[in-house]
């Protein structure tokens, strides 16, 4: 590994200098992805850019919306009692994310920056239909997740930008959720698919309002399934309907073939997992 | 000339203050520089909990950390877990256990049993897997060392 500057910034505005003023610099937040990146390569930093204690950024709150700031490590998520009460398919993201090493130091920004095509919180904040908030030297601009993710490991953020938050707006929806991954191993292992779906519904009836499903690691980058949703929304979740919407989803999805699983058993788990994500929300009622 | 950075950091109750390459991760940092070699380097990129420390209360793979990040943490690993010459409760239950056989993971394993019974102390047998997930042991089967976990906390909750 080549060498590199590590900086520990004061404020986000020093960060965001040295992003500008490095070739090739690299914001240090957990590091549990980056620092696997440096050890094979992938990853040759000039300068490493350490914003993990940048005050105000890892905590979240109700304040028009949910805000999470983009340093929140995925362990917070996961044993915070007021989440559990009110999105506790959050917690069933980071559960399934890692192992209790990584998820104290995981970070939810960085399971976005990093855009793995099954990034747990890439997909469940996709049927959340998050906002990220950017921060850079001209100032702050918002971005729907939906337009965030350009490839694998590839976004939207431009040199010398900041994602600094992650907005889940008010009306978004999500009263009911849940968060799926299928793996080889039950525990650690990255996921052969996973599948967020977030849904509202007439409180007490099967009447779906809006449904929201999104899928991890079966396309280049997490995307939402919006045929399946098309099938759903505004009807009644029967079960002909969840098989046809099921359907539509494992149509929409285009896995890769790897050593974990073929394309077409990807697509069948697809269509498995979203029909029981949906008889899971349906069962809880 | 590479250049170094200063780190001070508190390792098992002792004061240190160092020079460190920035490209030295902590794993190599506590084995290389301070000799403390019961940390072990399994995978090298966070998959085994061979690794693992407390950091700031938190378990965490070491091999995922700078060096230079630990700068004013505070760290325990494996050799701050007994309590002078005596072994701490979980060790003690590992020994009687049977649960080490190569005992590789060993280290890992206690210090992260250590960590959970502090965060909770009264675990299912359900959350104690789970906690455990990320340490891979290639001997036992797990069977052994679920059962010196439980009898950890059994002699930690009498107290």
């Amino acid at each position: 590994m080549e060498t590199f500057d590590y900086i520990k910034p004061k404020s986000l505005d020093d960060a965001i200098d040295a992003l500008n003023r490095y070739e090739n610099a690299f914001l240090l937040a957990g590091g549990t992805d980056l620092l696997v990146g440096m050890k094979y390569n992938s990853k040759k930093p000039d300068c490493i850019i350490d914003i993990k204690e940048l005050p105000r950024m890892n905590t979240f709150e109700f304040n028009e919306g949910w805000r999470f700031g983009a340093l929140t490590t995925v362990r917070d998520i996961e044993v915070s009692d007021q989440l559990k009460q009110t999105m506790p398919f959050l917690g069933q993201a980071a559960q399934a994310l890692g192992s209790i090493q990584i998820r104290n130091r995981a970070t939810l920004g960085g399971n976005l920056c990093n855009a793995s095509p099954c990034a747990n919180f890439g997909a469940m904040f996709l049927a959340m239909d998050a906002t990220l908030k950017i921060l850079s030297k001209d100032g702050e601009r918002q971005m729907p997740l939906q337009d965030f993710f350009t490839g694998p490991n590839q976004t939207a953020l431009k040199k010398g930008e900041v994602l600094t938050e992650i907005i889940i707006p008010e009306d978004a929806g999500c009263t009911e959720g849940v968060f799926l991954k299928h793996s080889v191993g039950k525990s650690n292992d990255l996921g052969l698919v996973a599948i967020a779906i977030t849904l509202d519904r007439e409180p007490g009836t099967d009447m779906c309002r809006k449904i929201a499903i999104a899928m991890g690691a079966v396309a280049p980058t997490p995307m939402r399934a919006k045929q399946a949703e098309a099938v759903l929304t505004n009807n009644r979740l029967t079960p002909d309907l969840i098989t046809r919407a099921a359907q539509e989803a494992s149509n929409e999805a285009v896995p890769i073939s790897d050593f974990r699983a073929t394309a077409d058993y990807r697509k069948a788990l697809v269509k498995a997992m979203v029909a029981k994500g949906i008889n899971t929300l349906l069962a809880a009622s | 000339m590479i250049k170094k950075y200063p780190v001070r950091v508190n390792v098992n109750g002792d004061d240190y203050e160092v020079q460190v390459d920035p490209r030295k991760t902590l794993l190599q940092f506590l084995r290389e520089d301070l000799d403390l070699t019961g940390t072990k380097e399994g995978c090298d990129e966070g998959d085994c909990g061979a690794c693992s420390v407390i950091l700031n209360n938190k378990v965490v793979s070491s091999c995922l950390v700078l060096a230079v990040e630990a700068d004013n943490a505070v760290i325990e690993t494996i050799e701050g877990v007994k309590t002078g010459e005596e072994l701490h409760p979980v060790q003690q239950a590992f020994v009687d256990s049977g649960a080490i056989q190569c005992g590789f993971c060993t280290p890992g394993m206690v210090v992260t049993t250590k960590a959970m019974l502090l965060e909770m102390p009264n675990p299912s047998t359900r959350e104690i897997k789970e906690y455990l997930a990320g340490n891979l042991c290639r001997c036992t089967g797990y069977v052994k060392i679920l059962d010196a976990v439980e009898n950890a906390k059994e002699i930690l909750n009498k107290g």
